[in-house]
């Protein structure tokens, strides 16, 4: 146990404790408390991220009668890093976003919430004893309920509320079973590497449920949309950055904890496949801001689950090196989507305080009045497409370089790396034109709506939130060696066979390269920059061409601008279509409307659980109260205990 | 002896089908008094070689309880009520009484595929039980009124009497006296019961009751 890393662990935990108490009464209080708290956390885990000895921490005292059992490893300070990161900003961001003024009655307790979240998050990362990591998995689930429904007046969010909660108990109850099964077979709560119980293996498959239905893969994300779109915004950033993210420490802990049934890394893989496609495809289908990005956390989650799933697969063959590429690819990327998609949710929680709405069509022509917004959802947005020179590119082309040796390798692999490469090439293509569609849309051309010609920039609090996300994104673009260190300590831990890989060469030389590039593209820039100034600018109206009256509504809208993709995808996506299209030859009206529903959910969970209602219904009618029909029901059931134990069962 | 026992038990069995078949409220608990009364009289007829003073005193309470106390107690409960005499069917009179003589029937089936003591087989005293069981439960299922019910719910116990008189000679008789005390003291506090219903539903139709579930 090394005393360095304890100390800066109890002061976050007293710091956060403290802020728990000051939610309610004092938000400066808080804000200074909370911040503390989170330094000292990121404190703790940089120190054991950058050599120093786990910290593991066993006491006598006894919680749920359980004795309290702490660990800080490399792969738990890793995600505790993300979380601190976040959360800090979020905390900023969320004092001036959700402020009393604005939100007299729910700022308070959001405060309260939001603690207790941070609190249970670390407690998750830390715990090591089932019982104990399942009750604070249970407390942040809570919270993040209460969170999301802040603004409960609105039936939007209520309904989004309780689909979270619906499916998070689903997870909940997997997790339940997991633990429980574990705890059973190796006879205590108590965590740790148990590869030697080889009869543990099936469990995976219980975890990858739980924990996939919380990080929202494919087909278990159908709580994630309505739910990261109506919380608000700091809410969804912390949901999609740092708990989604929960859901893969779960996947990634207990992968290398326990030991793995035949064909996990495969069915992993292309679940991973699966998601990044179908989300990016789903987000190109939506006219909500915020919904949109939600899509995108389930394609990100995808690449992440690509690379955990080709580590897998490269343990189960022997662990050649390019299973430790694609781990390394998709803990980077828990880090860099945790950061950008944050970023972004913090973009679009300024432009909807700005202007009021989240949907595209009521907005454009933003980038003049609030430029820092705009500016910085630009990187988030080139970011998360995976462009160079950002820290976007750099996780997914670890992945791909996984991939591609995979593939180079000829083992039994091959085939699947060389497709969820293709698959992987798709993705970041949709994701560029998904996000093309959303800066365009939403700050370029002209204001669609009178509130987005009123908007107005966000306050310092804000502003500084996003660019704090903002520099650790173009931190990890431009200098990637500096955090490889971390990402092996992580991979150490999760499999220790793996020990001592070295810096890929080619990470430094992409490291100079994005250096370079953005020195190129800053020149560039700046040459054109002087070139507008020095030769006078002219503003004209966008689309100015030979219109007598050109009005916005002449502008590419979100649903035009994808609609040849959605086309594509129209087979999963099933949108709705509303028109009436023009027919004579001066047509007095025409109109058009497209909506992508969750197709999965409307689809398949839905008329699912209209079934079970149905039958559930008809049950009921047989409790209506009436003592006769009991006593008839008494009497059908010795009846028919009397006949079969006539009829020759045992008595 | 046990061809006078049969009779006694094949008249109460009769007077299953009476309570079924009856339309009024006072025949019907007429019905159950006597029914009382001959279930009263059977441990003597039992026990007639060697008569025990703690056999008199179960048969004199049993008569006193069954065929007297009770009955007057819920006459005088239909009378504070001011209930109609009516009984109310839930099932009809003459299903009731196919039902009751089927279930008869298959009492005497049933009666004849259980292993009984070899003393036991030339008696009724089974399917009489399991008769009277099965009335018990139609007047139970079949009728609205409170009042049927507890009538219902005295034969049914009526035929777990005859069953326990299988075992006369190892049960002890208290346990016997015991469950008589606590029929009795169920049909008092039915009875107040039952008042308080009419109160507050000015009505005793036990369907009015399920306003009150969940």
């Amino acid at each position: 146990m090394s005393l360095l890393s304890a100390l800066p662990l109890l002061v976050a935990a007293v710091a956060m404790s403290t802020s728990l108490l000051l939610g309610r009464t004092a938000p400066r209080g808080w804000l200074v408390a909370t911040l503390v708290g989170v330094a000292a956390a990121l404190l703790a885990a940089a120190i054991v991220l950058m050599g120093g000895a786990d910290w593991e921490w066993r006491s006598s005292f006894l919680l749920g009668g359980e004795p309290l059992h702490l660990r800080l490893d490399s792969l738990s300070a890793f995600f505790l890093v993300l979380l601190g990161v976040v959360g800090g900003a979020g905390s900023v961001y969320a004092r001036e976003y959700w402020s009393d003024t604005a939100h007299p009655r729910s700022a308070r307790t959001g405060r309260f919430w939001w603690s207790l979240m941070l609190f249970s998050l670390g407690f998750v990362l830390l715990a090591s004893n089932g019982l104990h990591f399942l009750i604070a998995w249970e407390l942040f689930t809570l919270s993040a309920y209460f969170l999301i429904t802040l603004n409960r007046q609105c039936s939007a969010v209520q309904a989004a509320g309780w689909l979270y909660i619906g499916a998070s108990h689903a997870a909940t109850l997997a997790l339940f079973a997991f633990f429980t099964l574990l705890a059973v077979h190796v006879g205590s709560w108590d965590l740790g590497p148990m590869q030697e119980h080889t009869e543990l293996a099936p469990l995976f498959w219980l975890g990858l449920f739980g924990f996939g239905l919380k990080a929202g893969l494919f087909p278990l994300h159908i709580w994630l949309p309505s739910a990261h779109a109506n919380a608000p915004s700091h809410v969804s950033a912390m949901l999609s950055g740092v708990t989604l993210k929960l859901g893969i420490y779960g996947l990634m802990r207990f992968s290398g904890w326990l030991p793995l049934p035949d064909g996990a890394g495969w069915v992993v893989a292309v679940l991973g496949v699966t998601s990044a496609v179908l989300g990016v495809a789903f987000a190109l289908g939506q006219h909500d801001l915020k919904r949109l990005l939600a899509y995108h956390s389930v394609e990100n989650i995808g690449i992440i689950l690509i690379g955990l799933g080709f580590a897998l697969v490269a343990v189960q063959q022997g662990n050649p090196v390019w299973g430790r590429l694609a781990l390394a690819g998709a803990l980077l990327h828990v880090w860099n989507h945790g950061l950008f998609k944050a970023l972004l949710f913090f973009g679009a929680g300024s432009v909807l305080h700005a202007t009021g709405t989240r949907m595209m069509s009521q907005l454009g022509g933003l980038w003049r009045a609030m430029p820092w917004t705009a500016g910085l959802f630009a990187l988030g947005a080139v970011a998360i497409s995976g462009l160079p020179p950002l820290n976007g590119f750099v996780s997914e082309w670890l992945v791909y370089l996984g991939l591609f040796d995979a593939t180079l390798a000829h083992g039994p692999a091959a085939w699947l790396a060389i497709s969820s490469a293709i698959f992987l090439g798709i993705t970041g293509a949709l994701a560029l034109a998904c996000f093309a569609k959303v800066c365009g849309v939403v700050f370029l051309g002209a204001p669609r709506s009178p509130a987005a010609a009123h908007a107005h920039e966000s306050g310092p609090q804000m502003r500084s939130a996003m660019l704090v996300l903002g520099v650790a994104c173009v931190a990890i673009g431009l200098a990637p060696v500096i955090f490889w260190p971390a990402v092996v300590r992580a991979m150490d831990v999760w499999n220790p066979v793996w020990v001592g890989a070295e810096t890929p060469v080619a990470l430094s030389a992409l490291g100079l390269f994005h250096v370079a590039l953005a020195l190129v593209a800053l020149t560039l820039a700046g040459w054109l920059w002087r070139r507008v100034q020095r030769s006078g600018l002219i503003r004209a109206v966008t689309w100015d061409c030979a219109y007598a009256l050109p009005t916005a509504r002449m502008q590419y809208t979100a649903g035009s601008f994808a609609g040849i993709i959605t086309e594509w995808f129209a087979w999963i996506l099933r949108p709705e279509r509303y028109q009436q299209l023009p027919e004579t030859c001066f047509p007095a009206t025409a109109h058009h409307a497209e909506h992508t529903p969750e197709t999965v959910l409307e689809k398949i969970v839905k008329p699912a659980a209209a079934l079970v209602m149905r039958v559930s219904a008809w049950a009921r009618s047989l409790q209506h109260g009436r003592l006769q029909a009991y006593l008839l029901y008494l009497l059908i059931g010795v009846a028919a205990l009397a006949l079969f134990v006539l009829l020759g069962g045992s008595p | 002896m046990s061809g006078i026992l049969n009779l006694v038990i094949g008249l109460a069995m009769g007077l299953n089908l009476i309570a079924l078949g009856s339309s009024r409220l006072p025949t019907l608990i007429r019905a159950v008094s006597v029914q009382g009364v001959l279930l009263g009289v059977m441990p003597v007829l039992m026990e007639s070689e060697r008569l025990d003073w703690r056999v008199l005193l179960v048969a004199l309470a049993t008569i006193a309880g069954k065929g007297l106390l009770i009955p007057s107690l819920l006459r005088r409960a239909m009378r504070a009520a001011n209930i109609e005499r009516e009984v109310e069917p839930f099932i009809g009179f003459v299903p009731s009484l196919l039902l009751g003589a089927v279930g008869t029937i298959a009492a005497v089936a049933l009666a004849r595929a259980l292993p009984l003591l070899p003393e036991h087989v030339g008696m009724l005293l089974v399917p009489g039980s399991l008769a009277s069981l099965l009335t018990g439960f139609i007047l139970l299922i079949g009728r609205v009124k409170a009042i049927s019910q507890v009538c219902g719910y005295l034969i049914l116990e009526n035929g777990i009497f005859l069953f326990g008189l299988l075992l006369i000679h190892s049960t002890p008789l208290l346990v016997e006296s015991g469950i008589l005390l606590d029929v009795t003291v169920g049909v008092f506090i039915i009875g107040i019961i039952v008042d308080r219903i009419q109160r507050a539903f000015d009505s005793l139709d036990t369907r009015k009751l399920t306003a009150l579930h969940e």
